[in-house]
């Protein structure tokens, strides 16, 4: 076992110094010092205080398997590195639980996301992007208004891990080769910004294989990518042309205020649309720009949409979660930690007389 | 003579004593063992209770505190598979790992699913004890202690353990 180097890398990808590991932990520094050094072995206590703090398993202090190095992708990554690494490591170890309540339940998917066929990263250009969304528009039957189903679908039918946390930045998503695809969104964010985040990051998911693994600098232009696929996936061409079509003045114009509905319904922001329109409609950048100007003024004298707070985990990790707690795969304090709640709140989770997997309670359908 | 000189308890049941204002009664007849992470997850779980407040830094007279070596930790979760480890708590881990250890008879009471499945499973289904038949034998019965800290409780989950080992499920 190498545990002093595993607790100086664990310590070190959270983004603590020593003084922040001890402040957390209650451990004094210069005991941290001296396990880290394997100077002094620390008790299995001190191992279980500075999993938690350092959001790792006790187990990964307590392993000879190799480290593997976790590059995530990220949208607005905040300048602070400590905040940085404190929220990789935190979306990190929801993607872990995710998986460990899949295996407990023996319900590992295996996820068949669409690829792009495009497999070189200098023939992607917006037209391309557009196109891609436009087939996983089809092939994930997302409909009139895409952002209805979006996300449900990702999460229940191609099993990618989505979270929301507080944190600065916008977005990271990953492929991982253990927990399969995830993305990790901002939820002090607007829901309109979300949406268009989720969609960002799923260009990201699905094109991980062009862009990624290359020793370039592509991430402008890849971004500018993910933007086109987001707006295209978002408000299809012809939902959009159709709502633009029954909303005409009688001199073929439409006003802002109405645009702003539309923008409410397909759940984006109101430059977000005016773009979209703009390129459907080939209108003049400088009249873009105009339109732009005006639609910034119209959300400040409008009062402001409303937002709702998304649930931080989701649906399927915490039906898991509750399944295994009481199928008794997961004990309580273990399924208190997975959903972040009290051990006391945990325990109304707990259900001891009905067992709904039981034949009584199946249905038969055969 | 105290009734049971080999106890070792889980964080449920600590806490359910504290609720029951038993604690100190418990402990005259006790001698009781606990792992210095259950003790924490104990202290943690208390926080969100309004009148009991558990810190058993001040019983180290009355209970003995172990702590082991992270070495003793892995040659025991070593036997594991990923699916047993990822579902206990690392003080759950911590007392099975000295209970499986020791040459001593302890017996474990627990409240929880998965650590009797865990007992079960390595065949030491018989070092196992509810809260209710540790009470009812030092005269301390208590008829509101919820189903998980019943005989019949641990005797059902014991007994999944074991259909897991019989079927080859669980260890490494």
């Amino acid at each position: 076992m190498e545990i002093g180097k595993r607790l100086k890398i664990a310590r070190e990808s959270i983004g603590y110094t020593l003084d922040k590991a001890s402040q957390e932990s209650g451990i004094g520094s210069s005991s941290l010092c001296e396990f880290e050094k394997d100077r002094r072995e620390p008790k299995f206590s001190h191992l279980s205080k500075l999993a938690e703090v350092y959001k790792k398993k006790i187990e990964f202090f307590l392993t000879d398997e190799p480290l593997i190095e976790n590059l995530m992708l990220w949208r607005d990554k905040p300048d602070n590195e400590e905040e940085a690494k404190k929220t990789e490591t935190e979306f990190y170890q929801l993607c872990e639980q995710y998986r460990d309540l899949e295996i407990l339940m023996d319900d590992v998917k295996e996820y068949k996301l669409p690829v792009s066929n495009i497999t070189d990263p200098a023939k992607f250009d917006y037209d391309q992007a557009e196109l891609f969304a436009k087939h996983v528009h089809e092939r994930f039957l997302l409909g009139d208004v895409p952002i209805a189903s979006l996300k449900k679908i990702l999460e229940e039918v191609y099993y990618v891990k989505i979270f929301y946390l507080d944190f600065s930045g916008s977005a990271i998503s990953k492929v991982w080769e253990k927990f399969g695809p995830a993305i990790l969104l901002n939820a002090k964010n607007k829901q309109w910004r979300r949406s268009y985040d989720l969609a960002h990051e799923l260009f990201h998911i699905l094109t991980w294989n062009v862009f990624r693994n290359r020793n370039i600098d592509e991430s402008k232009d890849e971004d500018k990518l993910a933007n086109a696929f987001a707006s295209r996936l978002l408000m299809p061409e012809e939902s959009i042309k159709d709502r633009v079509r029954q909303s005409l003045n009688s001199k073929g114009q439409i006003s802002l205020d109405r645009l702003d509905d539309i923008a409410r319904e397909f759940d984006v922001s109101l430059d977000a649309l005016v773009y979209r329109i703009a390129r459907l409609f080939k209108i003049r950048k400088e009249d873009t720009d105009r339109y732009l100007d005006a639609a910034k003024k119209l959300a400040q004298a409008h009062k402001p949409r409303p937002s709702y707070e998304p649930a931080r985990l989701p649906e399927r990790y915490c039906d898991l979660a509750q399944r295994a707690l009481n199928e008794g795969k997961l004990s309580l304090m273990q399924f208190a930690k997975y959903m972040d709640i009290s051990y006391k709140e945990a325990q109304k989770y707990l259900i001891e007389d009905e067992d709904f997997t039981d034949e009584k309670v199946s249905i038969p359908v055969a | 003579m105290k009734k049971f000189q080999f106890l070792l308890l889980d964080a449920g049941p600590i806490i359910k004593l504290f609720e029951l204002g038993i604690w100190d009664e418990f402990l005259e007849r006790c001698d009781v063992s606990i792992s210095q992470t259950v003790a924490n997850q104990a202290k943690w779980a208390s926080q969100e209770y309004k009148d009991i407040r558990i810190d058993l830094e001040l019983y180290k007279e009355k209970v003995n505190i172990f702590d082991i070596d992270p070495s003793l930790a892995k040659s025991f979760l070593d036997r594991f598979n990923e699916l047993y480890k990822a579902g206990i708590h690392a003080g759950e881990k911590e007392t099975l790992a000295f209970l499986c250890d020791s040459s001593e008879n302890w017996l474990l009471c627990s409240g929880d699913k998965a650590v009797y499945q865990v007992l079960g499973l390595l065949g030491k289904g018989e070092q196992s004890i509810s809260l209710e038949e540790i009470l009812d034998k030092i005269g301390l019965s208590k008829s509101n202690l919820g189903p998980q800290y019943t005989k019949v409780f641990r005797e059902r989950w014991i007994h999944k353990g074991q259909i897991d080992s019989i079927q080859n499920r669980g260890l490494d």
